[in-house]
């Protein structure tokens, strides 16, 4: 078996980044009370987790998503932006496991409060959703967002949402989530992907456990299957899932910057090429990772 | 003695309160005019609806504003009165631990039911923020000279009858200040980002609004909230109180003005200091009499403006949510208070 291909750890270098410029940066963008910003940033690393037929496959991830939001009535914001993302598998050529899928994308939508104590929220992310060999515009998609929350009161809110992707194997996935500070120190915010139980240390310190689900669909090149021994994954589409489960601290670094870490357990991985009926499940590998979340 | 200033005080106020009823149609107008109501059907209101607005976005960083138009049956002559003196502590919803008005002068004694030993988790949030308090570095509203004084008191032990007596000292202090000098004598808080003064905080929120400004200008004037006055003419009802905001223990000092103007009352309940969380908060009352068929009462339309340095990084979204919640939490007081004078 060939030694997995190692990528560069691209992620670590954006995060380094963002730490340098971003504690100054909160000036520069603090001007207008009318348009807000949004930058998240994060960088995973899963090591090798038991695939069959494969061996183990560890995997960088990356994700970086910028949006901003001009408002243009009291009730209505715009929100403009993009979102990179990466999944880096150690994989060697001859197995039927992309060695990257990457999301490059627009984020455009709107925020709307449509009753006194609603607030929704429907985003459409049209790009590129690939492996990057060879983009053509059958990689393009653009998955939907569309979500609501309830503001019962300031300890307690519900929300409701689904994700629309014709491409998927499941092209809608609802979901409802709550938001419930059932104590001083205790919050339980199981909202989907992230859902999790904080503890509250202090003003700026928050220790969690929770889970996260990662995936998303994506379109192979047109020679992926036939490189790797099995042409029918010719131009085959990926439904990728991934959940982590772990926990993690928070800190509020600067009023407006968070940066949080957390460590755990991946259980399941799995690339389901469901219009080609082959699927490749990973199981049980530990994972780290770091998010820088800022907000001008 | 203290009792029957306050008593006179008190009683003087609403014995100078009698004005005659107005036109049906007029408080309705005039509430259009200045404020961001456009619908008021007051037989509604006059039903217990209560209206509710978010203010427009502000430019000023740490401010928020919300409106809110709601009907008493009581006069307004009476409603204004009880709007000064309302004790909002018997509802547990209001989380208010502790509400005692304060005489003139004030004295040490009237601040000690100050009580730390409390077991609940907002008041021990408080007493750890205070024992934590250097001369240098505190997350409270304080002077350097106070945060001295209660750095002194605390000593890294939080013994909760030192520090309510520590605290009792610092509050009857600032109550003293403003009880002579007014706007005036409210000092900065000199340990936050940068030093900040309450009241300039007050006034960036109110020329914000230039409409709300001008058609509370009798009071805000008397106050000295606007123009070159800082002592106020008028003498508000002072009072303390010890309160749960957004799960952490939090003192304020306040006082309410009223003032009668042509056929209805201006209140202005402003907080001239508070301990922690936010800097102030002025609440602006204009209560008209109203009738509406057969159903009389009194038209109200309230003004909360709110400064608090988590505001600056509140934008979007958040803030929206932040003025949907606000307006929870004061619809959730206005209820009580019609509440109140519905049984008493």
């Amino acid at each position: 078996m060939d030694p997995p291909r190692k990528r560069p750890g691209i992620g670590w270098l954006i995060l380094v980044g963002l730490a340098l410029v971003l504690p100054s940066s909160h000036r520069a963008f603090a001007a207008s009370m009318g348009v807000s910003q949004e930058l998240d940033a994060e960088y995973g690393y899963v090591a090798g987790a038991h695939t069959r037929n494969a061996g183990k496959v560890d995997e960088n991830s990356a994700d970086v998503r910028y949006v901003i939001s001009p408002q243009i009535t009291k009730d209505l914001l715009l929100r403009i932006g993009a979102e990179w993302e990466r999944f880096d598998f150690g994989v060697s050529e001859h197995l039927p496991i992309p060695d990257l899928l990457q999301q490059a994308s627009l984020v455009l939508g709107f925020d709307y409060q449509f009753a006194d104590l609603w607030i929704m929220r429907a985003e459409v992310e049209p790009g590129v959703y690939s492996d990057f060999r060879d983009v053509k515009w059958n990689d393009v998609d653009a998955p939907l967002y569309l979500g609501a929350v309830y503001l019962k009161d300031p300890d307690l809110q519900w929300i409701v949402g689904l994700r629309m992707d014709l491409r998927s194997h499941y092209p809608v996935l609802p979901g409802i989530g709550v938001r419930w500070k059932y104590a001083d120190q205790w919050t339980l915010n199981l909202i989907f992907p992230k859902p999790r139980l904080e503890y509250e240390l202090s003003n700026t310190l928050l220790l969690f456990f929770g889970a996260e689900m990662q995936g998303g669909t994506f379109r192979m090149s047109e020679h992926f299957g036939t490189t790797r021994g099995n042409p029918k994954l010719d131009n085959a589409v990926l439904d990728y899932t991934e959940l982590r489960i772990g926990p993690g601290c928070s800190w509020k670094a600067l009023p407006n910057l968070t940066v949080e870490a957390g460590v755990g357990f991946m259980p399941y991985r799995n690339m389901d090429f469901f219009d080609r009926s082959v699927e490749v499940r990973s199981y049980n590998a530990p994972y780290g990772q770091i998010t820088c979340h800022a907000r001008f | 003695m203290k009792q029957l200033a306050l008593f006179l005080v008190v009683g003087l106020s609403g014995f100078l309160f009698e004005v005659a009823p107005a036109h049906t149609e007029e408080p309705v107008e005039r509430i259009k005019k200045f404020s961001d109501f456009q619908q008021i059907d007051l037989n509604r209101l006059l039903a217990g609806d209560v209206l509710s607005e978010r203010g427009s976005l502000m430019e000023f960083p740490n401010g928020i504003s919300v409106q809110t138009c709601f009907a008493m049956t009581l006069s307004a002559a009476e409603t204004a009165k009880r709007l000064q003196s309302w004790d909002p502590s018997p509802h547990q919803d209001l989380k208010v631990y502790a509400f005692h008005p304060l005489p003139v002068p004030c004295e040490l004694a009237d601040f000690h039911q100050l009580d730390f030993k409390s077991r609940e988790y907002p008041v021990r949030w408080l007493l750890d923020k205070t024992a934590a308090t250097t001369g240098a570095k505190s997350e409270l509203n304080l002077t350097r000279e106070e945060a001295n004084a209660l750095a002194g008191c605390s000593q890294k032990r939080p013994n909760p009858q030192k520090l309510s007596e520590c605290w009792s000292k610092l509050l009857l202090d600032r109550a003293s200040r403003f009880q002579k000098a007014g706007l005036a004598g409210v000092p900065p808080y000199e340990l936050t980002r940068s030093t900040v003064s309450p009241i300039a905080q007050l006034r960036t929120m109110l020329l914000e609004q230039l409409a709300v400004a001008s058609e509370f200008q009798p009071i805000l004037k008397k106050i000295g909230l606007l123009g070159k006055e800082t002592k106020p003419s008028i003498t508000p009802f002072y009072y303390w109180t010890l309160f749960d905001a957004n799960h952490h223990g939090t003192i304020s000092l306040g006082a309410v003005y009223a003032l009668p103007v042509e056929t209805h009352y201006q209140v202005v309940d402003l907080e001239y200091y508070v301990s922690g969380d936010y800097y102030t908060s002025a609440t602006l009352y204009e209560i008209w009499p109203a009738q509406s068929g057969e159903k009389s009462g009194a038209l109200v339309w309230r003004g909360d403006y709110f400064a608090a340095p988590v505001l600056a990084y509140t934008k979007g979204t958040e803030r929206i949510a932040y003025g949907t919640l606000m307006l929870q939490d004061i619809k959730k007081e206005i209820r009580d208070f019609q509440d109140d004078l519905k049984t008493k």
